[in-house]
């Protein structure tokens, strides 16, 4: 198999780059927002900005080498621009909107359990919490899976040192 | 013994070499009157049988006596003229094309020789007389040790074994240099042999590194002869090492069902020494095995429910570039068939990178069973990313006040914070954790004289939060992250040594929000 690089090393430039781009697109984010009393709507879509922020800048940290942060880039980059479209054409639909229904359709499908050989339960599940995992096969997936992991653990990492600094 | 790799590497290389002859002729003079003469013995044993007790009685005592003399240093010509005379006139005169390999041989004999080193031969003057014998003998041992191309790069190597008999010093660079290679050679003997009998020494050897071509068939087909001949005399010489050699030697099997798959090479000779290692327990394997390299991957030998497996499935790295197949050996009382060995290759690196992944998710590493592993790997996935969500949550609440903190972040080395992170916190408690320890924290807080609020991390100054901190590090820690929480106080206590601490309270809308997380989580 191929080595897996050290955790140290990788981990802290990622780290940094992560935190890096993060920190510019939560700057931005605040400066576009009122300070005074942030309406409930004001703040859930901030939330999602943020979230989208943290998102696209742990994937643009990774860079195009990771097929689960190729994914998504491209997931961002088509949902910003068809929110760009919605907006230009007058249309209050969410990004996330589409993905709301598709999961609705889903829960009413009658799901047959099958017998669970060698997790084949657990692994379409993983593919569904792996950006991109849908197309892989399993041993690259997992490969991506640990890859995920860790850049997750970065960036709750980073960003809790970043609350616990804010709210300081 | 790093070089080892690296030099059969290239013997192996250059063994396998399609333009065989070419490279032959110009590197290793020996190698194609070896192969030649091995051909001849096959028109006698293509059948598999075994030799004539005399002969094997002869070739048992001629590798006895190529051991010895590696091991010594000594010549003895005469028992070997005789014995090699003995040996293998009939086979070289058998095939009608004998005779003009073994005149070639001479010549390339002697042309080798002074390839090596030219003074020193004590053996030299018999060997013209030999018809080459002691050449095939040598070719043998070479044959079975892919010393070919190497040979210079040998001598090169173990510059002071020159001293000793260059002629012999062939096989004997490559025992000194390996002390298990005088096993293997003659392992490489007896694994030949054993391909053609389902008896004691029952495995066999689908096939071994290079691409299919013509020479390697023909290389097949005459090392298939020579171990044939020289089965008794491995087993006499009674080496456990056998089947080292194994993996590259290319056999093709004698029921046809083995699959070559050409491998990188060098991935064999790695695989070799991984085999060295783990061989040398157990000598038999009756059934058809592929050796299985890629380059860039590391085997394990894997045993799925089956008695004597010692075999490896895989090759470490090697530093010559990958060629387009590779090897795979079957194992015992598995199919051959290319798809389930392609499958179980497919398997193993499954497997392998399954544990890695237990490796990397805490507390994984004691279940068992890869639905109970994918079972935590997701759910670690979904709390990692919840926890992602909830911290985006958090910031994007606190925003407001955080546009002059990030200024001042941003113009730190946010390296520097970061890297006062432990980096071992995997083990990254679960949202709920994270809240119940920051709740405890608050609440340790409250008693402080500037009345902290009830958020997570409010101080006024450094000091109260500190002794705080430190006075709560010891206590409370959820026991099932207790090897994780004291990191994290660390982290609050660093960040805070590091940055500026801004002094001002929650606002109350944030802190009931707060306040409303924590409940609801």
């Amino acid at each position: 198999m191929n080595p897996h690089p050290s955790s140290c090393s990788n981990g802290r430039s990622i780290r940094t780059r992560f935190a890096r781009r993060f920190l510019r697109a939560l700057k931005k984010i605040g400066s576009k927002g009122s300070s005074s009393r942030p309406s409930p709507r004001d703040i859930s879509w901030r939330c999602r900005r943020v979230k989208i922020a943290a998102d696209a800048s742990m994937a643009s940290a990774v860079g195009p080498r990771r097929v689960w942060s190729r994914t998504m880039l491209n997931m961002l980059r088509s949902r910003s621009h068809a929110c760009l479209h919605a907006s230009r054409l007058g249309n209050s639909r969410r990004p996330g909107a589409d993905r709301h229904a598709v999961g609705k359709r889903k829960r009413l499908v009658l799901k047959r359990k099958l017998p669970n050989r060698l997790g084949l339960n657990q692994v379409n599940q993983l593919r569904r919490l792996v950006p991109g995992g849908e197309a892989m096969d399993l041993d690259i997936l997992l490969d991506e899976t640990a890859h995920y992991i860790k850049c997750l653990a970065t960036q709750v990492k980073v960003m809790r040192s970043i609350v616990d600094y804010c709210s300081a | 013994m790093e070089n080892q790799p690296g030099e059969l590497n290239f013997s192996a290389d250059c063994f396998f070499n399609p333009n065989w002859d070419n490279s032959i002729d110009q590197n290793d003079p020996f190698e194609s009157g070896l192969s030649s003469i091995v051909s001849s013995p096959t028109a006698s044993y293509t059948g598999g049988g075994f030799l004539g007790s005399g002969d094997s009685l002869m070739m048992r005592e001629l590798v006895g006596r190529l051991g010895s003399i590696c091991n010594s240093g000594e010549v003895s010509h005469s028992n070997n003229n005789s014995t090699n005379t003995s040996c293998y006139s009939t086979p070289l005169s058998s095939p009608p094309k004998s005779n003009h390999f073994s005149s070639n041989m001479e010549n390339k004999f002697r042309g080798g020789n002074l390839q090596f080193s030219g003074n020193r031969l004590p053996y030299h003057p018999s060997l013209p007389t030999l018809n080459a014998d002691p050449g095939f003998v040598e070719r043998a041992a070479k044959y079975s040790c892919f010393g070919s191309r190497n040979l210079g790069e040998f001598i090169g190597q173990s510059g002071p074994n020159q001293s000793e008999l260059p002629c012999k010093s062939v096989p004997k660079l490559e025992f000194s240099r390996v002390p298990s290679c005088q096993s293997m050679k003659v392992a490489g003997f007896r694994a030949v042999n054993q391909e053609n009998k389902s008896g004691p020494f029952g495995r066999k050897l689908s096939k071994i590194s290079r691409p299919p071509s013509p020479e390697n068939a023909k290389l097949r087909n005459s090392r298939e002869g020579s171990s044939v001949s020289e089965q008794n005399p491995s087993g006499q010489i009674g080496l456990k090492a056998q089947n080292e050699a194994n993996p590259r030697k290319r056999k093709p099997i004698p029921n046809g069902k083995g699959k070559e798959i050409p491998c990188p090479s060098p991935a064999k000779d790695e695989e070799v020494d991984e085999v060295n290692a783990k061989r040398s327990k157990s000598d038999e394997d009756p059934n058809n095995e592929i050796v299985k390299g890629s380059s860039g991957k590391k085997g394990n030998a894997k045993t799925t429910g089956e008695d004597d497996q010692e075999q490896k499935k895989e090759v470490s790295k090697a530093p010559e570039p990958p060629k387009d197949y590779i090897h795979v050996r079957a194992r015992r009382g598995q199919a051959t068939d290319s798809h389930s060995i392609a499958e179980r290759v497919r398997r193993e690196k499954i497997s392998e990178r399954m544990k890695f992944l237990q490796d990397l998710v805490p507390g994984c590493s004691k279940v068992t069973g890869k639905a109970v592993v994918l079972d935590e790997i997701i759910n670690y996935v979904q709390s990692l990313q919840r926890q992602v969500e909830f911290l985006s949550m958090k910031l994007a609440t606190g925003n407001s006040r955080m546009d002059f903190n990030l200024e001042a972040l941003l113009s730190h080395d946010i390296s520097q914070s970061g890297g006062s992170m432990p980096q071992t916190i995997y083990k990254l408690d679960s949202t709920a954790q994270a809240l119940s320890y920051s709740f405890h924290e608050a609440q340790k807080m409250q008693p402080l004289p500037n009345g902290i609020s009830n958020s997570t991390l409010a101080p006024v100054s450094i000091d109260p939060l500190n002794a705080a901190l430190l006075r709560s590090r010891s206590i409370q820690l959820p026991s099932t992250f207790n090897s994780s929480m004291p990191q994290v106080p660390m982290i609050w206590e660093d960040d805070l040594q590091t940055v500026a601490v801004q002094t001002g309270f929650v606002p109350n809308q944030t802190q009931s929000f707060h306040g409303q997380m924590k409940l609801q989580l």
